[in-house]
């Protein structure tokens, strides 16, 4: 039986049902209160220790009815709702006991809990405050260590466990990042497969799997899954009722293609009520598997969506996978040749036509990427046919992806979250030889440089896992990508290869590079910046005189100058050359000239737009249309191949492609994309089977051709030409 | 599948064609609905002879000068003729009454429907391209009458973007899918409503309107035209547009035998795909090559 079926059946329990136990937190203060409610209080919480959550839930409500001016009350009653998922709530409670206890300190640390689950910046300044209110509030402590790690920070962490401790030696979660950050930093597992701290919390416990729990944790935000996984095993071997473990397990089970088991794990925990969104959603994901088709070319394995809908009538798995496989090999050769690298398994990519499905597994991973994401030697991406055409490159982000299997194996995943995307970003371009792919400088970033918001190379961890400002994963991507560049333009491409080596050793970043740049990593910081300012200044500086012009253009047309709109709109592009988006100054530029007639000029405008790595394929195919006008058909068919990286998924491209491949005399491309344009069931069959037809006739293929011909004339037995091409067949035949 | 076999009836007499562009209501509107009649306009007028065009758009499209343009029709047509009624704009539904919008009174499915029946063309063809359209069918639908509707029902309110595929299949050889030089309606309803459905998926938005049709005289409109459920036949023999030199049926008595032959095996292949999933694949094949080959034949044989 399916997840799905089962959830229909049992209904969905949500908060409260029969559930798992609640152990109370170990330490945590009870609050001061006599008489019935201190019986209501002892009868909530023994509900919730057995799991009672409904019960617990109706106890809670009674005694806040009943004592509506008691803070404690409600934030105990929030910390229920917190533990079964629903934070939402929890905040509420959790700001009513504010409002009636400005300073109360468990209330404060509920909020920074919501937050940090949320790897909102404001977490560790709200577990702050907290201490404040109460300084012997030894969990905020262990938050702020948690937060520390998170960060990267180890030493941070230290402190602030260390204060736990001070204050509750025998705090879980304290020692806990203390284990972890041993374990973190050990060079091979084995020599310290486990630290003592979590002896120590055996010794109070010997059955509390919090301790594995969260040094799992840890190994996956440092994307170390294999170590996450023997860790959650750790934790529900000595707790086996640790649900939350069993979940995660699943979870990252799941990523490594390892199902079966996933399954098992994420059902059990779902069966005992542990029912949280991402059990949930990746049990729901894992049910739509039957709808995927896995195919073995070379060292890869790619698993495609096979099938049809109302709106999509064909498998896609039809219409990409001779464009992923062959991009997939040249991907995979190029960066073995690069990286001197083999891979010792095969990689699979895994494509997802629906979003919300890739979105599952990049979910309770911050800083990850929206249009893929890779675990190990498992790239899971968004299929062209997943987003709007022409808002996603799904070949760059394939190459982005393929880069991070490389160096994360090579660097057994000690590479630092900065340099491997950063490397995967420079890559884009670099190891693709493709220069109009990748990302351009967007005014996120733009505005990022001129409020001076980059971090220093030693931080830029945190802009990916706690980014402090709403665009701060977007500008830290690209301020990575730009170093790399900067390196690889400074010290020359193979040093790149070399930081990637001395990564592997778990040395922090400002080791790395003094070591093998010669600089501190203040100076590093401060020579970046200069080539930085180099390559953006003009962009820079010339924005808000570039967002002006762009808004007079629009007043110009508005007024039918077109004219001066040309005019304005030569001056404004030059501005901003990167900003190659919707409403670019290359599509109203060649718009305008096309209005007066001058196709050379729209053409070139259009050349630009295209070169500077413009998608949009309307835009791009108009390109086309006036090259092939003009005679370039060269250069028309090398403008239509470049949308086939973006999105092929678009029958007319593939017949415009084709029909310029058959004059190039390059069949072996246009049998290919006839192919993709009959897999998508297309309304001409007739037409459709003709092109193939035409295609392998020029190919020699003779037999084919003919099955094709008849195929069109099935559709079409009027169809003149196809009729005189099955006479020609015959005649050969014989 | 039959329906696309019964081939296009020869075209006699005049084909006479209104086009209405209603009120847009907001610029963007008025400036797409005049650019869809314009380009109708044009794509009909170089069609060739034989044909009557009349496109209102505009102040110019008012109720009076709708009904007035088709009791003109009325007047000049003959039973053999044809008449092609394209909307292109915003409808609304109460419940009981479609109502075209127009500069000045809108135009109620009732009073087309009248206007309709007293132009004594037999092969009518009513393209309703507005949002809500789909609440006009019971009023218009007539036993010799093929009627396209942008939306299934009146309740899909938002506008269309149907009109731009259906302008599209007049001028895309694509939309010629039995290669005959002629798109006809059934062919342009089903390119139209394929990029329709293209369109919302795309954008990745959720489709707000589904074109149906309607040509037997008592149905509400049928999504997927087809032999099974009959709809579809009569949409399939109306010619709308012509590609290419169409060729007319040869008059030469020498040819006749050779016409004759044509058609003789051109039933023949029509009867073998219907048998086709009860016959072995390769016998299929084979007979239906052969056939084909035969065709191909006869056809070059009538063209010398």
């Amino acid at each position: 039986m399916t997840f799905l079926k089962t959830l229909l059946l049992a209904g969905v329990v949500g908060l409260l049902g029969a559930q798992q136990p609640a152990p109370r937190r170990a330490g945590t203060p009870t609050p001061t209160v006599t008489g019935d409610a201190q019986q209501m209080l002892d009868k909530a919480n023994n509900f919730w220790k057995q799991g009672l959550y409904k019960d617990a839930n109706d106890q809670f409500r009674a005694l806040v009815a009943a004592h509506p001016e008691n803070p404690d009350f409600r934030v105990r009653w929030g910390e229920l709702y917190l533990e079964r998922f629903q934070s939402d709530i929890a905040a509420d409670l959790f700001n009513e006991a504010l409002d009636i206890k400005k300073d109360h300190a468990r209330a404060m640390l509920g909020l920074a809990r919501i937050a940090a689950d949320e790897y909102d910046h404001k977490a560790a300044e709200m577990a702050e405050k907290a201490t404040e209110a109460d300084p012997k509030l030894y969990e905020a402590r262990e938050l702020m260590a948690r937060i520390a790690l998170e960060d990267n920070n180890p030493k941070k962490a230290q402190e602030q466990a260390d204060m736990a401790l001070a204050i509750f030696p025998d705090a879980v979660q304290a020692m806990a990042i203390k284990g972890t950050v041993e374990l973190l930093d050990a060079e091979k597992l084995a020599d310290k497969a486990d630290s003592p701290w979590f002896g120590k919390i055996l010794e109070k416990n010997p059955h509390n799997g919090e301790g594995y729990a969260t040094a799992a944790h840890f190994f996956v935000l440092n994307r170390r899954y294999e170590e996450g996984i023997a860790f959650y095993r750790k934790a529900i071997a000595v707790q086996p009722e640790l649900w939350k473990a069993h979940s995660e397990l699943g979870i990252n089970l799941m990523r490594l293609g390892q199902d079966q088991e996933a399954r098992k794990e994420l059902e059990l925990a779902w069966n005992n009520q542990y029912q949280n969104k991402p059990t949930k959603n990746t049990l729901t994901l894992m049910d739509s598997y039957n709808n995927f088709e896995f195919y073995k070319s070379g060292n890869a394995i790619l698993k495609l969506n096979i099938k049809e809908t109302s709106a999509r009538h064909y498998k896609e798995s039809d219409v990409l996978r001779p464009y992923f496989e062959a991009e997939l090999k040249r991907a995979i050769d190029t960066y073995e040749k690069k990286y001197q690298f083999k891979l010792d398994r095969p990689v699979q990519v895994e494509v997802y036509p629906d979003h919300e499905d890739f979105a599952v597994r990049t979910m309770g991973m911050p800083g990850l990427g929206a249009l893929g994401v890779t675990f190990g030697y498992i790239v899971a991406m968004d299929s062209p046919s997943g987003r709007p055409p022409g808002s996603f490159h799904w070949d760059s982000t394939m190459w982005h992806e393929l880069s991070h299997v490389f160096v994360l194996s090579m660097t057994k995943h000690r590479v630092p979250r900065w340099y491997t995307e950063g490397l995967a970003v420079h890559e884009e371009t670099a190891a693709s030889q493709a220069p109009d792919w990748g990302d351009r400088l967007d005014p996120h970033v733009i505005q990022a440089i001129k409020d001076k918001k980059l971090l220093p190379v030693a931080d830029l961890d945190r802009g990916f896992i706690h980014p402090t400002y709403p665009q701060q994963v977007v500008v830290s991507y690209y301020q990575a990508g730009k170093i790399c560049d900067f390196i690889a333009q400074k010290w020359g491409e193979p040093k790149l290869l070399e930081l990637v080596k001395a990564f592997t050793g778990n040395t922090p970043t400002p080791e790395v590079i003094q070591k093998n740049l010669g600089l501190s990593a203040e100076a590093f910081d401060k020579e970046f910046m200069t080539y930085l300012d180099g390559e953006t200044k003009k962009t820079v500086e010339g924005f808000d005189k570039w967002r002006t012009g762009m808004r007079e253009v629009d007043k110009l047309q508005k007024e039918g100058k077109k004219d001066e709109a040309i005019t304005k709109l030569l001056e404004v592009r030059d501005l901003y050359p990167d900003f190659v988006e919707h409403g670019s100054a290359y599509e109203m530029l060649a718009g305008l000239y096309l209005d007066k007639g001058d196709k050379a000029s729209a053409m070139a405008q259009l050349e630009a737009y295209s070169k500077t790595g413009g998608r949009d394929p309307e835009t791009v195919k108009k390109l086309a249309t006036l090259q092939d006008e003009a005679g370039k058909k060269k250069e028309a068919m090398a403008t239509l191949t470049r949308l086939l990286w973006i999105n092929p998924v678009d029958q007319d491209l593939l017949t415009r492609l084709g029909g310029l491949e058959m004059a190039n005399h390059d069949t072996t491309n246009a049998i290919r994309e006839y192919k993709a344009v009959l897999a998508m069931h297309p309304l001409d069959q007739a037409g459709s089977h003709f092109n193939l037809a035409q295609a392998y006739q020029a190919a020699g293929q003779e037999d084919q051709a003919r099955d094709e011909v008849v195929a069109s004339l099935e559709a079409a037995p009027g169809f003149r030409p196809a009729q005189k091409m099955l006479l020609e067949l015959s005649k050969t035949n014989k | 599948m039959l329906l696309g076999l019964l081939g296009i009836a020869p075209l006699q007499g005049t084909t006479f064609y209104l086009t209405v562009a209603g009120l847009g209501g907001e610029p963007d509107y008025e400036t797409r609905f005049h650019m869809l009649a314009d380009e109708t306009d044009k794509l009909l007028k170089s069609g060739g002879a034989e044909r009557v065009v009349v496109t209102l758009e505009g102040a110019a499209a008012t109720r009076a000068a709708v009904t007035g343009a088709l009791d003109k029709f009325a007047h000049d047509a003959k039973g053999p003729d044809s008449l092609v009624v394209m909307m292109i704009g915003h409808g609304t539904f109460d419940g009981v009454d479609y109502k075209f919008n127009l500069p000045g009174p809108d135009l109620s499915a009732g009073e087309l429907a009248a206007a309709l029946n007293r132009v004594p063309a037999s092969r009518q063809l009513v393209v309703n391209m507005t949002s809500a359209s789909g609440g006009s069918i019971t009023a218009l639908r007539k036993e010799g009458r093929v009627v396209v509707s942008a939306t299934r029902n009146g309740t899909e309110k938002n506008a269309t973007v149907f009109a731009r595929f259906w302008v599209e299949a007049l001028r895309d050889p694509a939309a010629d899918t039995d290669k005959n030089e002629t798109v006809s309606a059934l062919e342009a309803f089903r390119y139209a409503q394929l990029k329709t459905t293209k369109f919302y998926e795309d954008q990745k938005r959720l489709a707000t309107e589904h074109s149906v049709m309607e040509d037997t005289g008592k149905g509400s409109g049928e999504k997927a035209p087809s032999a099974e459920n009959g709809v579809g036949l009569r949409a399939a023999a109306f010619p709308l547009v012509r590609f290419g030199t169409a060729k007319t049926a040869a008059t030469d008595p020498q040819k006749k035998a050779l016409l004759e032959r044509r058609d003789q095996i051109q039933a023949q292949i029509d009867t073998l795909k219907f048998q086709k999933s009860s016959m072995a694949p390769e016998a299929y094949k084979q007979g239906l090559t052969a056939a084909l080959l035969e065709l191909a034949k006869v056809q070059e044989a009538i063209e010398k």
